[in-house]
């Protein structure tokens, strides 16, 4: 049997682990913390703007089951916020255990507390990975979802320092890039101003600490909109963040909270005593990152070259998905190339060609767009996501970007790779 | 590729980050090893972090202290055991497997430290104990000692396999322990039974012709054993006891001979043994500075024993080939 090893339980990981696991193959998954989903414990937003169409697309495709899982956990449906529409926003305290429960269901051998820190090579091909515990831990196809945030050490020297985040690298120990100890050298993303990495863009507070007029109307409505003093409105900051399709205007001159269950502040950091002047927000603490008045976590310095199968240039059986495989921004980016990853993992261990998602389906245009992009100096200070910034601008001018679900099914259908990623193909 | 676990006994200690990190030749830290990413092995603090908080400096070195000789007995004729008074904390700083300081007559100067192991470390009273061996320049200088001597310290490295001696617990231990070495078998020996570990003890005289620790270990919790470990009734006892199925851990005391006898027996006998030995490495400076201590293991990597942490079995295997 065709084993398939995946280093990172986020969502791209789980991702790739459900679509592996449906191409045949037996799916160890290997995650350094006690939980899964890694930043999609704090994250939430999905089916804004484009990622509407690519989350109908990835359902046609046939990687349904996370999608019902955010659909079912969220709190708040098809509402609008400055610059997005139609955002669902799932239940940050909620989702995890319903991934782990359909992970576990399928069979997917999960190992947490279980940290990847080097490779045994064979030539060009990886033998095995060494856990934390010295284990080497073998298999056919790897596919490396490790992301590219932090650990403590470079959340420093490229930010503030460690604000104590989901990730938990002090307790659980640093990531590790893996295609960088096979050899294969790590891309970097930049700022507007050419230094290396960027701040994760939202930090959340805990909602009993905020006044009770916004809890309620977070409650109700889902998102709340308040303006900053004059004294501290800062655009600079914008700049500092991943997801660019949150650096508008709007967002420098107002707080705008969403409820994920936490209250989502859509900016890196924000001092604890500024935040504390605005109406509302007085007895306001942070719930992620803990340190989230100083600084946030860095992300962005550790993208693999890769083919448009997500294939990592330079080893013969590895994969990659997530941040690790682009400058994506977002869980629906994640969810998009983890499927894809854990369906071509086995393709690849049968030796045929590996699926690419043709350019006509907004999946396929972002994973090909994002890899011409990357290749060039100015494409490495832009972050690619189907809900804003550079990408949706795209997807509107090349018609990618359709809401009607039957229209999407239908096109699907027509190009021949209708529920493609629930065929067993071992 | 060989992959070979290295960690920096001194991390997250008083003394870290050092002068090694000004250099960017940190042990552990990538960052400062001049390299742009992390990629350290998860100690459970930032060495980084710290430096930068220091103000990109490093923090106080080790001092040099005068310490009171209260008691003075020889153990033969090329053997001395010292009790000497040093401040609480250097003795609850001592108080663990692997500690060591480096000693030195007070007239002479610095390259006559010689690093000695803590054979016993009473907080209470501030006081510990050293069996020393006359053997070479720096002991010679020691063995006609006034009543006082200056000390440098608290070490850590003298034990390679450190994580093993914390981590065994309710398991059935082996220590074997010769010559002078049985001194530093006795922190370890009382570590291993405040775990609740059966340990048994294997004590041989050596060339130093005496066995003097069993009056420091605790008797009615340990079994203690003497004999001659090159005769071949003591191989086969040794051997016996290797091969026990129960057994979790080894810790050797003794000669890098001893160390590898029982690394290549238990290598064929029961190869999942966990296994400790004492540092053999010649040392001057303890601070990973001076190169003494260089090892060079069978990937090409260069460590400094002193400070480093690295698998017993890899460093024991390149010294041998080295020799």
């Amino acid at each position: 049997m065709i084993r398939v090893v995946i280093i990172g339980g986020g969502w791209a990981g789980c991702a790739a682990a459900v679509a592996a696991k449906k191409a045949g193959a037996k799916v160890i998954l290997i995650e350094r913390t006690d939980m899964l989903l890694g930043l999609g414990n704090v994250g939430g937003i999905m089916r804004n703007n484009g990622r509407y169409t690519a989350a109908e697309e990835c359902i046609a495709l046939g990687a349904k089951e996370l999608f019902a899982i955010t659909d079912k956990a969220s709190r708040h449906v098809n509402i609008d916020f400055p610059g997005h529409k139609h955002a669902s926003l799932y239940d940050v305290t909620k989702v995890e255990p319903m991934v782990r429960i359909l992970l576990k269901e399928m069979g997917i051998e999960m190992h947490f507390i279980s940290r990847a820190i080097d490779v045994e090579m064979d030539g060009r091909t990886i033998k095995g990975i060494y856990l934390q515990n010295e284990e080497l831990l073998e298999g056919d196809i790897f596919i490396e979802t490790t992301g590219s945030t932090g650990p403590m050490g470079n959340c420093l020297k490229y930010g503030n320092g460690c604000s104590m985040c989901i990730l938990r690298c002090p307790s659980f120990g640093p990531r590790i890039s893996i295609s960088q100890k096979t050899g294969v050298a790590d891309i970097l993303g930049q700022r507007g101003d050419g230094s290396y990495g960027a701040f994760s863009g939202s930090c959340k507070l805990n909602k009993d600490s905020l006044s009770e007029e916004i809890r309620d109307a977070l409650n109700s409505k889902g998102v709340v909109v308040l303006p900053v003093p004059k004294e501290d409105i800062n655009s600079d900051k914008l700049s500092l963040k991943v997801c660019q399709q949150y650096a508008l205007k709007e967002y420098a001159e107002n707080i705008v909270l969403l409820d994920t269950g936490h209250a989502k502040l859509m900016t890196p950091f924000y001092p604890l005593e500024k935040l504390r002047k605005i109406k509302g927000l007085e007895f306001a603490r942070y719930e992620d990152p803990y340190a989230g008045g100083i600084g946030n976590s860095i992300r962005y310095l550790s993208t693999s070259p890769r083919d448009n199968g997500m294939k990592v240039k330079g080893v013969e059986n590895l994969l990659c998905a997530g941040e690790k495989s682009g400058l994506f921004v977002g869980h629906t980016e994640a969810i998009t190339t983890g499927s894809l990853a854990g369906h071509n993992a086995v393709r690849l261990a049968l030796g045929l060609h590996l699926l690419e998602l043709p350019r006509n389906l907004a999946v396929g245009d972002l994973i090909a767009f994002a890899n011409e992009r990357i290749q060039q100096k100015d494409g490495l200070k832009e972050r690619f996501t189907f809900a804003g910034s550079t990408y949706f601008k795209r997807m509107n001018e090349k018609g990618l970007y359709i809401l009607d679900k039957d229209k999407i099914a239908k096109k699907v259908r027509r190009i021949d790779l209708y529920g493609i990623f629930n065929e067993k193909i071992i | 590729m060989a992959r070979v676990k290295t960690v920096c006994v001194d991390a997250g200690s008083e003394f870290c980050p050092c002068y090694l990190a000004e250099l960017n030749e940190c042990i552990t830290c990538s960052h400062l090893q001049g390299k742009g990413f992390c990629d350290c092995g998860n100690i459970g603090i930032c060495i980084y972090q710290e430096y930068i908080w220091c103000g990109s400096k490093k923090k106080a070195t080790r001092g040099v202290f005068p310490a009171k000789i209260l008691e003075k007995h020889p153990l033969s004729k090329k053997a001395v055991l010292l009790k000497l008074k040093v401040s609480k904390k250097l003795a609850r700083q001592l108080n663990e497997p692997g500690a060591f300081v480096f000693l030195r007559e007070k007239h002479m100067p610095h390259y006559f430290d010689a690093p000695m192991s803590i054979m016993n470390s009473s907080e209470e009273g501030g006081v510990i104990l050293i069996a020393i061996q006359i053997r070479g320049i720096k002991t010679k200088t020691l063995k006609n000692v006034g009543n006082e001597v200056l000390l440098k310290g608290p070490y850590w490295n003298g034990i390679l396999g450190k994580a093993f001696l914390k981590q065994v617990a309710g398991e059935n231990c082996l220590v074997v322990a010769k010559g002078i070495s049985q001194a530093p078998a006795v922190l370890v020996v009382n570590k291993l039974i405040k775990n609740n570990n059966n340990v048994e003890i294997i004590l041989d005289k050596g060339n130093l012709g005496k066995i003097f620790v069993d009056g420091y270990l605790d008797r009615e919790r340990c079994s203690i054993v003497s004999l001659d470990l090159m005769s071949s009734s003591g191989r086969e006892y040794l051997e016996q006891k290797l091969s026990d199925r129960n057994l979790r851990l080894v810790f050797s005391a003794g000669p890098d001979k001893l160390h590898l006898e029982i690394l290549e027996k238990l290598a064929v006998l029961n190869p999942e043994v966990l296994l400790a030995v004492t540092n053999n490495t010649p040392m001057v400076c303890g601070e990973g500075v001076c190169g003494s201590c260089s090892v060079v293991l069978e990937n090409g990597l260069q460590i400094r024993a002193c400070k480093t942490q690295v698998d017993v079995r890899k460093a024991m295997e390149r010294r041998v080939l080295r020799d």
